[in-house]
């Protein structure tokens, strides 16, 4: 009896420490998603006008998930301690039910990841940006949305287009039809500004005269945080799920060896 | 017999109104962006061409078609009737434009500077008919020759061979960009079916417990 008592205390403080991992877990994630919620560098309005921000709705998921996961390792803390079936049996049952909805917000992140290809964010920068024409009020809205990224991503990453500065020269574009390419082969962003923020030669731009214009591509910093977003989610939830399985195994297992 | 056939190759070097065929306008370099964009074209300027012209010549530079480049008459003043830039393509082949006085071309450049001519940077005279010789967009992707011409008041004094022809860009429509459907990736697949397992192996166990 003695050897098993043993067994029962070395499976409760296991638990124990499970729990407690589990509860740091999930205060991470929760902070985790909430820095991703808040869009650090404002990339959301181009998810946006995809029509499809999954990647966003798997991260405020993350957030309520990681905080019932702080809060049920609390209660199976106790409910282990006391060796409560009842406790145990909530636990066990509310665990699953979190462990599903953060398996959703894994599988989430990471298939619409596979979606936002560079092709994607091309068709969408020719198609919205500086569009004058919008179709309804919604159109407008994502219109502005898309035009207002790209002008401040442009600026910040003294980058031109999705693969180069070529993109406006390849494809037709709602900018093209408002701005003649002989005046603009690209929008003005494009240009090596000086502190005030004008182009510092308008004509070298023009021209296209390496160190008066961006010619490289701004995808790399839209992939860069988007991969970080995805990955953080997906990933570092994923490793949660795996640690919680064995938490619950454990459980389950001292359960079934609880006396009423 | 020799001096008749000398003759012979020197009025045959001259261009058919006596004038130099001299070296024929180039694009500038590649590593210009905007050297070819869908309604202009980049040009090297004609330094140390025209060596033998007076002071106040005049260089011009002709955009043709190159339907216009065989019967192409040099004395027809530029600007002038069957040359106007906003009538090119529609009733004339050829038009001028580009005028500046020779002495902007001075010979040898600085080395470092950039000597070069957009052609079609003009929007604001595209359309304005007081303004024939509007170095104004080129109305369709071409192709294009191009050649200079000097002229000393209006007579022509030299003139360079008709460029190669250029081709200007042509957009493709935006709607034609393919934009696959969601491939899946390795690591999706991974942990999907992973995480399906694992899930499934709690609920097996909460069964068995209860």
């Amino acid at each position: 009896m003695a050897k098993s008592d043993d067994g029962i205390r070395i499976l409760q403080g296991l638990l124990v420490f499970g729990n407690v991992v589990t509860g740091m877990c999930g205060i991470a994630l929760t902070a985790e998603c909430i820095f991703f919620v808040s869009d650090p560098h404002g990339l959301y309005p181009l998810l946006e006008a995809t029509e499809n921000d999954d990647i966003y709705a798997a991260a405020w998921i993350g957030i309520f998930v990681g905080f019932a996961l702080f809060a049920l390792s609390i209660l199976g803390i106790v409910a282990v301690i006391k060796s409560n079936r009842t406790l145990l049996l909530v636990y066990i049952i509310l665990m699953l039910i979190t462990y599903a909805f953060e398996m959703a917000s894994c599988i989430t992140a990471v298939t619409q990841r596979d979606f936002l290809t560079p092709n994607l964010f091309l068709k969408q920068m020719l198609e919205r940006y500086n569009k004058s024409e919008a179709d309804n009020n919604n159109d407008k809205w994502m219109t502005e949305g898309v035009t207002k990224t790209w002008d401040k991503l442009m600026l910040q990453n003294q980058c031109c287009g999705v693969q180069g500065a070529s993109d406006w020269q390849e494809y037709t574009s709602a900018f093209r039809r408002t701005h003649s390419d002989a005046d603009y082969p690209w929008p003005h962003n494009c240009c090596v500004m000086n502190a005030q923020g004008s182009p510092i030669n308008l004509d070298g731009c023009k021209l296209g005269v390496p160190g008066y214009y961006n010619s490289n591509g701004c995808y790399d910093a839209i992939s860069g945080p988007m991969n970080t977003h995805a990955w953080g989610v997906a990933w570092f939830g994923f490793a949660i799920l795996c640690w919680t399985f064995f938490v619950l195994l454990g459980t389950m297992f001292y359960w079934s060896r609880v006396e009423y | 017999t020799m001096l008749p056939l000398l003759l012979l190759l020197l009025a045959a070097a001259h261009g058919l109104d006596g004038l130099t065929d001299l070296k024929a306008p180039v694009l500038a370099s590649t590593s210009l962006g905007g050297r070819i964009t869908t309604s202009t074209f980049v040009l090297d300027q004609p330094r140390c061409i025209f060596t033998n012209v007076p002071k106040d010549t005049v260089i011009w530079l002709v955009v043709a078609d190159p339907k216009a480049v065989p019967d192409f008459n040099n004395s027809v003043e530029p600007g002038g009737p069957g040359r106007e830039f906003q009538q090119f393509l529609n009733s004339t082949l050829a038009y001028m434009t580009l005028n500046t006085t020779i002495l902007n071309y001075p010979c040898p450049k600085n080395p470092g500077d950039i000597t070069v001519l957009r052609v079609g940077s003009e929007t604001s005279c595209a359309k304005d008919k007081t303004r024939p010789t509007c170095n104004g967009p080129l109305p369709g992707p071409g192709p294009y020759q191009v050649k200079f011409l000097a002229l000393n008041g209006s007579k022509p004094v030299a003139q360079t061979r008709w460029s190669d022809r250029i081709t200007l860009r042509t957009a493709q429509p935006s709607g034609s960009i393919a934009v696959p459907g969601s491939g899946h990736s390795a690591g999706m697949i991974a942990l999907t079916s992973i995480l399906s397992i694992l899930f499934a192996i709690l609920l097996a166990g909460l069964v068995a417990m209860l």
